[in-house]
């Protein structure tokens, strides 16, 4: 293995495994940003990962009253799923649930695209036939009469099908406190990155996973190889030093974007270099022939757009 | 390469049908064939060349100069390009256009925009009668696009309109707005009688309280309507700007028909 060095880091040779998945943006308003931030947290809850909740989704970035179409604070939110009818589902769901709910809130289509998402144009049944349509500049807009006031709500939005799901990095390190603090600046690093998102809590996720399990029924099971407590019994990747793992999983709207995120993790994960605690960066894969989507490591750290 | 000019000779002695001279309509047309084209309206024949004065090569781009009230269907129909008037313009300015621009400097006759579906007219001075309403022959109003009137409006302003938005910057004439379907009226002057007559659905946004409102539009009081923030951004955004506000008063209407129109009288 061609291992190599960043700041006493090692960065291992291999790739992170990653799969298509269709994806889309939305765009929150509200009276604040902090309502604005509180209908897009709702609506980003449970969706870590598409095994169990259905979507993965996440806060793009936060949006200034001169960049959305009604001059408020807003919130860019990106929502991914493995197939267009799964998407639709979701996104029906959640801005119904989470957004349409929230105080003083509007919705708009964050992404442009041939394909369409509907938007308002099914949440719109809610007005019970008092819904009004507007349409302005080219875009139709539904107008829901709620209790405080009128939902304003873009009938569709876009999506796209060259979404990438499942970037990863693996940080491993010798204290849990030392993998956790490179892992948080990991996360602050690909927040700033157009158009990627961090699906799981904080963007970090502790309970890495492996296909398959000794229990029937049971589809994934913990990846034992990286669990710091099982190094005598199983066959480990981690050096003995190591004491404990934590994954970042990134998903973004196109290859481009998840390689940006990638690549912005890695140089925050060895900012501190090895006095820091952080002994490896790896990434996670399943031998290369499940997803069409290689990230190697070596070509991430010298990535430049 | 200069826009295509057509300049009024004199003042013409019978109503022309200019519906000829539209962007997609004079593409790849020689200079003679243009000059040929047939616009009189009565039985004495008449071609462009005897009325105007051309010049320019361009026909995306078609201007016309010192233009009267008799110079009708300028852009009738239209679906490129853009025209822009130096003068005034006659009926049907515009009338069923699909796509394009049509700028007017002077005042416009009766039917500006009439039946029309897409694209986007300014008319500077006043517009006659039915501005944005119903073309001949056809059974709803504006149908799309964006209608600006700088100076006063004739009266059954966006009659049966269906979509689109119309500005007036001045006083729009009686029954504006009158049994429309759908669609969006700005006005930022006052209004004669009986606007929103008949108003199916739609909205008719007021900066200033008309003197009179029909008994069939019901109240709904003050409230915040994020519409209208987003209307005010895409109208600065396209270089209207007009401060709307969030607050306005609610009517529902017309009652006497199907009711789910609304007028709101900015706060």
């Amino acid at each position: 293995m061609a291992d190599f060095q960043i700041k006493g880091v090692t960065i291992v040779e291999t790739f992170a495994e990653a799969f298509p998945m269709v994806g889309t943006r939305i765009i929150i308003t509200a009276p604040t940003l902090e309502w604005a931030l509180t209908a897009a947290r709702t609506m980003t809850g449970f969706a870590t990962s598409v095994i169990a909740c259905g979507a993965e989704a996440g806060i793009e970035r936060t949006l200034s009253p001169d960049e959305t179409l009604d001059g408020r604070p807003g919130v860019a939110v990106l929502l991914f799923t493995m197939d267009t009818d799964k998407l639709q589902r979701q996104l029906r769901n959640r801005v119904g649930q989470c957004v349409l709910t929230s105080p003083g809130s509007a919705c708009f289509a964050g992404l442009d695209g041939e394909k369409k998402l509907k938007l308002g144009a099914s949440l719109r049944f809610f007005g019970d036939g008092w819904q009004m349509s507007k349409m302005t500049g080219g875009r139709r807009f539904w107008r829901i009469p709620v209790m405080d006031g009128e939902f304003l709500c873009e009938a569709t939005t876009g999506l796209t099908k060259k979404a990438v799901g499942g970037g990863n990095l693996l940080v491993l390190g010798k204290s849990h406190s030392a993998v956790l603090a490179a892992c948080e600046r990991a996360v602050k690093a690909i927040a700033e990155v157009e158009g990627a998102i961090a699906p799981f809590p904080g963007g970090i996720v502790r309970s890495g996973s492996k296909v398959g399990s000794k229990y029937k029924g049971q589809i994934a099971s913990t990846n034992d190889a990286y669990c710091p407590s099982l190094k005598a019994a199983v066959n480990t990747a981690l050096p003995l030093e190591v004491e404990a793992v934590l994954e970042i999983v990134i998903d973004g709207l196109t290859k481009d974007s998840v390689a940006k995120a990638m690549h912005a993790g890695v140089h925050a994960i060895t900012e501190g270099g090895a006095e820091a605690g952080v002994t490896h960066v790896t990434a996670g894969n399943y031998g290369g022939n499940l997803g069409p989507h290689h990230f190697h490591l070596k070509e991430i750290v010298a990535w430049k757009r | 390469m200069e826009a295509l000019t057509f300049e009024l000779k004199h003042t013409p002695e019978e109503r022309l049908d200019l519906s000829p001279l539209t962007p997609e309509r004079l593409d790849g047309l020689k200079a003679s064939e243009v000059e040929a084209l047939a616009i009189g309206t009565t039985r004495v024949p008449l071609s462009v060349g005897d009325v105007f004065k051309v010049k320019g090569k361009d026909a995306g781009e078609i201007r016309f100069a010192g233009t009267d009230a008799r110079c009708d269907k300028i852009g009738a129909g239209m679906t490129k390009g853009a025209i822009v008037v130096e003068g005034d313009a006659g009926a049907y300015l515009g009338a069923g256009m699909k796509k394009g621009k049509i700028e007017v400097s002077g005042n416009a006759g009766a039917l500006a925009g009439a039946s029309m579906a897409g694209g986007a007219i300014a008319v500077s001075g006043h517009a006659g009668e039915r501005a944005g309403g119903i073309h001949v022959g056809e059974t709803l109003g504006m149908r799309g696009g964006v209608l600006t009137i700088g100076g006063n409006a004739g009266s059954l302003l966006g009659e049966r309109m269906r979509r689109g938005l119309v500005i007036v910057g001045g006083d729009a004439g009686d029954y504006a707005g009158g049994r429309m379907v759908a669609g969006t009226i700005l006005f930022k002057r006052g209004v004669g009688a009986n606007a929103g007559f008949g108003l199916r659905r739609g909205s008719l946004i007021f900066v200033e309280e008309p003197k009179e409102l029909l008994p069939t539009f019901g109240d709904c009081g003050v409230l915040e309507f994020d519409y209208l923030r987003l209307l005010e951004h895409w109208l600065r955004a396209n270089e209207k700007p007009i401060n709307l506000g969030t607050r306005a008063r609610r009517l529902m209407g017309d009652m006497a028909v199907l009711g789910k129109g609304e007028m709101l009288i900015l706060a």
